[in-house]
C-alpha cells in the first residue's frame, strides 16, 4: 500500500525539523524518519555550540596544539567549511563565534581560554583521517553548516524508501528529493516580494537577517558576521542559495552576504549553485542562475 | 538539480491577506501509538502543576498513562507552547522511570505569516509554468528563511519534566 502524505516535526539544531515523505507506507516511512532523525540528534548532540560534551566543546577545551580525536561527521563538516572559506577566501569562517559570544548571542565556552583575536579558519588543521588540531585558540561556531550536512545525511537515510517525494527542512535549510517541490522563501520584506521555487532533487538555504517578516527597522545589523572583517554584515539583505548539497547551500549564503557580487558569483560557479540576492527595497537579482 | 526561480514582478495596490503557515503532523493518537506501540490503555490523568516554577497561569497539559495489561509503560504529555507568533502543540513520551522516549511536533501554526497583497503575490504566478493556482494558507507548506526557533518547545519540556518529577514520579508503577 502506498500511503498518504507523511509528515513528522521534531526540536533538534536549535529548529524544527520536518520530514515530509510522499508515496510511501506509513509503516516504512515511520521506521525509516526514526533512523533519519536520530541521525540528525546525533549531529546535534556533536556539533552543538552549547554542549559541553559535543566534539565542539571538547575541540574548545583542549586549545591550541592539541591533536584531537573527532567523529568522522564533525571531521565532515569542518572539511566542508574548510572548502568553502579557502574558496570564498576567509568570507565564510567557521571561527566567528569569538564575535558571536562579544555580542551577547552565543555563551562563553566554559573551561576554555580565550580565543586569539588574530584566528582564523586557516588555524584549523584536519590530522589524518579522524583527527583536529587548532593551531591557536579558537572558538568555532558550526551552527548553519551543520543543520545543512544534517539534512543531507538525513537524506541519504531517506533516499531509498522509494517515496516519490522526499522532502526536509531544518528551519529553512531543506532538500528535495524525488518529485519538484514549491518552496516559499521568506525575506526580511516579507512573503509578498518573496520567490517561490519550484525544486526537483536540490538543496535550498536562506538567510534572512530577521527572523520574522515586516520588522525593517528594529535593529541596525543582523547577527551574521563577516568572515575576513569580523564585522557585523548589513541587516537589510536576504539570500538563497540553490547547490546539490544542503551544506554547501548553507554555508554559501553566508558567501553570498559578504562577498562582493562578482566574488560571490565566482564560489557560486565553483560549488555549481545559484542564488537570490533580496536588497533593501524588495528587488531581487539571480546570482549563478540561467535567465 | 532543477531548480526554477519565479520572482515577484511589482506590487500592485491590492486587498491584503494575511498568510500563515500551518501544518498538522500527528494526532494525538498517533503520538501515543508511536511512543508506546504495545500499550493497550491509554488512561487519561491530572497532574498537580504548582510545584512548576515559570508555568504560565492556568496551564493544565494533558497526561495519559501507557499500560499493556497491568504494566505501566511510560506516560504521554501533550502540551501547547505560545511564540512571537506561533502556536506549537507538542508531545512528551516518557517511559516508566521518567526518561524522554521522543519528543514530537504534533501541530504548528503561525498566528500571522506575514501580509500580502492579494493580486500583486498572485500575478507573479499567472502565466508561469506552475500549473495549480495559488491558494493562500494550504499553499504555503515549505518555507525556507522562516527560522522556527525550538526555544518554546525546550522550554516547555523542561516544564513537562518538572511536573512529572513533582507530582507523576512514582504514580502507576
Amino acid at each position: 500500500m502506498t500511503g498518504a502524505l507523511f509528515r513528522r516535526a521534531r526540536p533538534w539544531l536549535g529548529t524544527l525539523v520536518e520530514i515530509q515523505l510522499d508515496g510511501c507506507a506509513p509503516d516504512r516511512a515511520a521506521s525509516v524518519c526514526e533512523k533519519a532523525f536520530a541521525e540528525i540528534a546525533a549531529i546535534h548532540r556533536l556539533m552543538s555550540f552549547h554542549e559541553a560534551g559535543s566534539d565542539l566543546g571538547r575541540l574548545h577545551r583542549a586549545g591550541a596544539r592539541t591533536t584531537l580525536r573527532v567523529d568522522r561527521r564533525t571531521r565532515d563538516v569542518l572539511g566542508w567549511a574548510l572548502r568553502i572559506a579557502a574558496a570564498s577566501d576567509g568570507c565564510f569562517d567557521p571561527t566567528i563565534a569569538a564575535q558571536q559570544v562579544a555580542w551577547g548571542l552565543l555563551p562563553r565556552p566554559a573551561g576554555s581560554a580565550s580565543p586569539d583575536p588574530n584566528a582564523n579558519w586557516r588555524d584549523i588543521e584536519l590530522v589524518g583521517c579522524a583527527g583536529v588540531r587548532l593551531a591557536r585558540p579558537l572558538w568555532l561556531d558550526l551552527g548553519g553548516i551543520a543543520k545543512g550536512y544534517a539534512v543531507d545525511r538525513a537524506m541519504d537515510i531517506l533516499g531509498d524508501t522509494g517515496a516519490s517525494q522526499i522532502l526536509i527542512n531544518a528551519g529553512g535549510d531543506l532538500r528535495v528529493r524525488g518529485a519538484s517541490a514549491r518552496v516559499n522563501v521568506r525575506t526580511h520584506a516579507g512573503l509578498e516580494s518573496s520567490p517561490r521555487l519550484e525544486l526537483a532533487n536540490a538543496a535550498l538555504a536562506t538567510s534572512a537577517p530577521s527572523g520574522n517578516t515586516g520588522h525593517k527597522r528594529e535593529s541596525r545589523f543582523s547577527a551574521h558576521v563577516h568572515g575576513r572583517t569580523r564585522r557585523p554584515l548589513a541587516l537589510r539583505r536576504s539570500v538563497s542559495v540553490v547547490a546539490e548539497r544542503c551544506v554547501v547551500a548553507d554555508a554559501l549564503t553566508k558567501v553570498v552576504m559578504a562577498a562582493s557580487d562578482r566574488v560571490a558569483l565566482r564560489v557560486l560557479r565553483q560549488f555549481r549553485a545559484q542564488a537570490g540576492v533580496c536588497r533593501g527595497n524588495g528587488s531581487w537579482t539571480l546570482l549563478g542562475a540561467a535567465a | 538539480m532543477k531548480a526554477r526561480w519565479l520572482i515577484p514582478l511589482g506590487v500592485a495596490a491590492a486587498p491584503i491577506a494575511q498568510v500563515a503557515f500551518a501544518a498538522q503532523y500527528m494526532t494525538i493518537e498517533q503520538a501515543q501509538r508511536a511512543a508506546f506501540p504495545t500499550a493497550d490503555t491509554f488512561v487519561a490523568t491530572t497532574a498537580a502543576t504548582d510545584a512548576v516554577v515559570g508555568a504560565p497561569p492556568g496551564w493544565s497539559p494533558k497526561i495519559w498513562r501507557a499500560s499493556a495489561g497491568a504494566q505501566n509503560l511510560g506516560w504521554l504529555l501533550v502540551d501547547q507552547v505560545v511564540g512571537k507568533s506561533e502556536l506549537i502543540t507538542y508531545s512528551l513520551a516518557l517511559d516508566q522511570r521518567g526518561a524522554v522516549l521522543a519528543v514530537e511536533v504534533l501541530d504548528y501554526r503561525e498566528s500571522h505569516g506575514g501580509e500580502i497583497r492579494l493580486a500583486g503575490w498572485r500575478k507573479q504566478f499567472v502565466g508561469k509554468t506552475v500549473a495549480d493556482p495559488v491558494e493562500l494558507n494550504s499553499d504555503i507548506k515549505n518555507i525556507s528563511g522562516a527560522t522556527l526557533s525550538s526555544r518554546h518547545v525546550t522550554e516547555g519540556v523542561r516544564r513537562l519534566l518538572q511536573m512529572y518529577n513533582a507530582a507523576l514520579r512514582g504514580a502507576g508503577s
